[in-house]
């Protein structure tokens, strides 16, 4: 029987994979879209806090499926598997990916954050180098991202915003709370521009997919209404419409088969309810399984002509893998103590404080010097009952109960709001931020685990703390109380980018500048693997608008009809 | 620190034997056992008029068991929940049940001075908390009783089915 042949073949159906989907589907080709989870439906979500915040239901079990963490500890690496530090670096396995959960606050890269190295210069012990393109060459992806996923804002002119082709967005802003009253007048008494957040939640209904419905828990939640720009409801539910895309989901890859040295044949998988391996025969192979995943799968699918792993010529693969520099702060806002807006107004639910900050993006400070900064969002502490109740149980070391515990609780809900700040700076990309495939521990299904090395760098704590000094005056401002503050060099694992750097030197990157791989021309990779430098915004706009601009080469490319070159 | 460490800690006086994982239905007896213990300091940690609803009234207990033995949770917390209960009866020689509330008072605030009874007090509060505080459709917070305690109330959609039907 003959093998289907897809044109392309996609092993992750994220931002990245959902977005070079949509372009190949529509453009008449046939796809296939692998994704190791299920597909969840809008209608199947639901606001389950103890389902989707506290248990593994979306990703998979720690004790099934895992990384190794090695951190250094008084000086020495220490490698801890995930299934006994319960920190997982899995994010929404499941059609669609982690953009399902995601806030959706979200910013262009800066014009400078593509040419680091020569604008800042070295910095010692950071792998800065600017990136193979510009931002003029992914500013129409970014408009294209803007309106094929719905990204709802109001544009306020700012020296460290990215310039724009189009004059504002297309959806206005999301409905807010009053407190943005109080951070703008604060912000302005202090000499700061507060902006308003780009957010990738629809404000009005665009076609298939209706606008906000403000349920009051949108982060680490799916959306019930599809205004949320998942990768699910803005790009593959369309691409599906078109016939062209086969989506097979419990579909996990183990690793990619070359029939020669420069060409995939097939990708072996194994379906994950049945535990029956088949192969994938595709023209293309595209890999969007998360930065520290596509490394993974790259290196476990090393063979006698590429021992070191696919595509890894350079031995950069698996290297330089960023996360997010920064961290977060958060002060509460007292009953009493409140001042221009109500507590009533102040405790409305549902409704987003779409406050960003770019004053700090870049920093010149005469005290402190010329270096680059970081963005701050603003928002409410998250709303789920459960986690916020386990705040505050504790006295000292000793466990709080019975009626003292009531009267805390019930005062935390009833008399305060707390508001809170995240911080984004760069994880300066390090030789000791890397992933590599663990020698000893394997997955359920056989293949060797990720192993990732994390340290950040100093410069990114420095960093973090001149911006969180900031934030906190704000907060003071705004009368809020209790106010802190952490930074650190510990990694969110929400946020991972890196490990493919692109750039025009096969010998010192994994990809070219459209994304293809040097050594193997029929393998592109399309999430956030590719970024040599992070910048200083949450990357999920740049992954879809990159990614879109991945799919218009290999349009090109199939077009042609000619060997991938 | 590290959460198996956390718990790893507890079984230095005495639990490492019940962390190595046992058959489902030896963890199932074992519950059985242990189920009026951890019921009463649940009682002990939410009486009746403590501004939060009663444990009793939740019926923490029962979420408790279907919690722990369900496929999502944790199989080594499973047996620690089970295994603390246990330390703690053996600590008050089978007495426990039996006490005032002043004389469990003492007796959990001792427990809670080793890093083993520790652990286990937090676990017991955070099942507690979930239960009161977790959708209606995981058989506590009847009636919704601990939002309206806190005036907050979960999202909508609510769950049609408990963990989205693995």
């Amino acid at each position: 029987m003959k093998q289907t042949e897809y044109d392309v073949v996609i092993i992750g159906s994220g931002a990245g994979g959902g977005a070079v989907a949509y372009t190949l589907t529509k453009a008449g080709y046939k796809v296939a879209v692998l994704e190791k989870g299920r597909l969840i439906r809008r209608e199947e979500f639901s606001k389950d806090e103890l389902a989707y915040c506290r248990r593994d239901i979306v990703t998979p079990s720690l004790f099934d499926e895992y990384h190794v963490i090695e951190e250094r500890i008084n000086g020495k690496w220490v490698a801890t598997p995930t299934y006994d530090s319960g920190w997982s670096f899995w994010n929404g396995n499941i059609v669609g990916g982690s953009s399902n959960f995601m806030s959706g606050m979200l910013h262009r890269l800066h014009p400078d954050d593509f040419r680091l190295k020569s604008k800042y210069g070295a910095i010692r012990g950071a792998n800065v180098v600017d990136w193979p393109i510009c931002y003029e060459d992914l500013e129409p992806y970014y408009t294209l991202a803007e309106d094929l996923i719905g990204i709802s804002g109001h544009y306020i002119p700012h020296p460290f915003e990215a310039p724009r082709s189009t004059p504002d967005f297309p959806q206005p802003p999301t409905k807010e709370n009053a407190v943005v009253k109080l951070i703008d007048q604060s912000c302005k008494k202090l000499g700061i521009t507060p902006l308003v957040t780009p957010r990738a939640i629809l404000s009005q209904d665009k076609g298939h997919r209706n606008a906000c419905y403000y349920s009051n828990f949108c982060g680490s939640y799916g959306c019930s209404s599809g205004a949320k720009s998942s990768a699910r409801e803005a790009l593959l539910t369309p691409a599906l419409a078109t016939g062209n895309l086969t989506l097979l989901t419990n579909t996990h890859v183990k690793h990619l088969v070359t029939g020669s040295k420069e060409k995939i044949n097939y990708a072996l998988a194994v379906d994950t309810v049945t535990g029956k391996e088949k192969k994938i025969y595709g023209r293309l192979f595209v890999v969007a399984a998360q930065a520290h995943e596509s490394a993974r799968l790259l290196l476990n699918s090393a063979n006698k002509d590429h021992p070191d792993g696919l595509a890894n010529s350079s031995g950069e693969l698996g290297k330089n893998l960023l996360f997010s520099g920064g961290g977060s702060g958060q002060g509460e806002l007292h009953k009493k103590s409140l001042k221009h807006i109500s507590f009533e107004e102040l405790m409305q639910t549902g409704l987003f404080v779409n406050r960003s900050i770019l004053d700090w993006y870049f920093i010149d400070d005469w005290w402190d010097g010329k270096f680059k900064g970081g963005s701050v969002e603003f928002m409410f502490e998250h709303q789920n009952i459960i986690s916020r109740a386990l705040k505050h149980n504790y006295n000292g070391e000793n466990l709080v109960w019975g009626e003292a515990l009531g009267k805390r609780v019930v005062k935390r809900f009833t008399e305060q709001k707390s508001i809170r700040f995240e911080i984004f700076n760069d994880w300066l990309p390090n030789d000791n931020c890397f992933v590599t495939i663990d020698p000893k521990h394997k997955d359920k299904y056989g293949m060797p685990v990720g192993k990732l090395r994390i340290e950040g760098h100093p410069q990114d704590v420095k960093v973090g703390n001149y911006i969180a000094k900031k934030c906190e005056s704000v907060l003071e401002e705004m009368g809020a109380k209790n106010i802190y503050s952490s930074i650190s060099n510990a990694p969110a694992q929400n946020l991972i980018a890196g490990g493919c750097r692109f750039g025009n030197n096969p010998r010192t990157s994994v990809l070219n500048k459209y994304c293809q791989a040097h050594d193997v021309p029929n393998l592109f990779v399309a999430d956030a693997s590719f970024m040599p430098t992070g910048g200083s915004v949450a990357y999920t706009w740049t992954i879809y608008a990159n990614a879109l601009r991945v799919a218009d080469h290999i349009v090109e490319v199939l077009r042609s009809g000619s060997r991938p070159t | 620190m590290k959460r198996r460490t956390f718990i790893a800690l507890g079984s230095l006086v005495g639990v490492t034997p019940y962390l190595k994982a046992e058959p489902f239905s030896t963890q199932r007896k074992a519950f059985q056992e242990t189920r009026e213990t951890i019921a009463a300091v649940q009682t002990h940690m939410f009486p009746e008029r403590s501004h939060l609803p009663s444990a009793a009234k939740m019926h923490t207990i029962d979420f408790t068991e279907e919690t722990i033995f369900h496929p999502t949770y944790d199989k080594d917390i499973r047996a620690f929940v089970i295994e603390g209960a246990k330390t703690l009866m053996e600590r008050e020689n089978g007495k426990f049940l039996s006490y005032t509330a002043e004389q469990k008072e003492q007796a959990l605030r001792a427990y809670e001075q080793t890093s083993h009874g520790r652990n286990w007090l937090s676990h017991i509060m955070v099942l507690s908390m979930e239960a009161i505080f977790s959708d209606p459709i995981y058989g506590s917070n009847s009636n919704e009783a601990g939002w309206k305690s806190v005036k907050s109330f979960g999202g909508k959609p609510r769950p049609k089915t408990r963990y989205i039907e693995l």
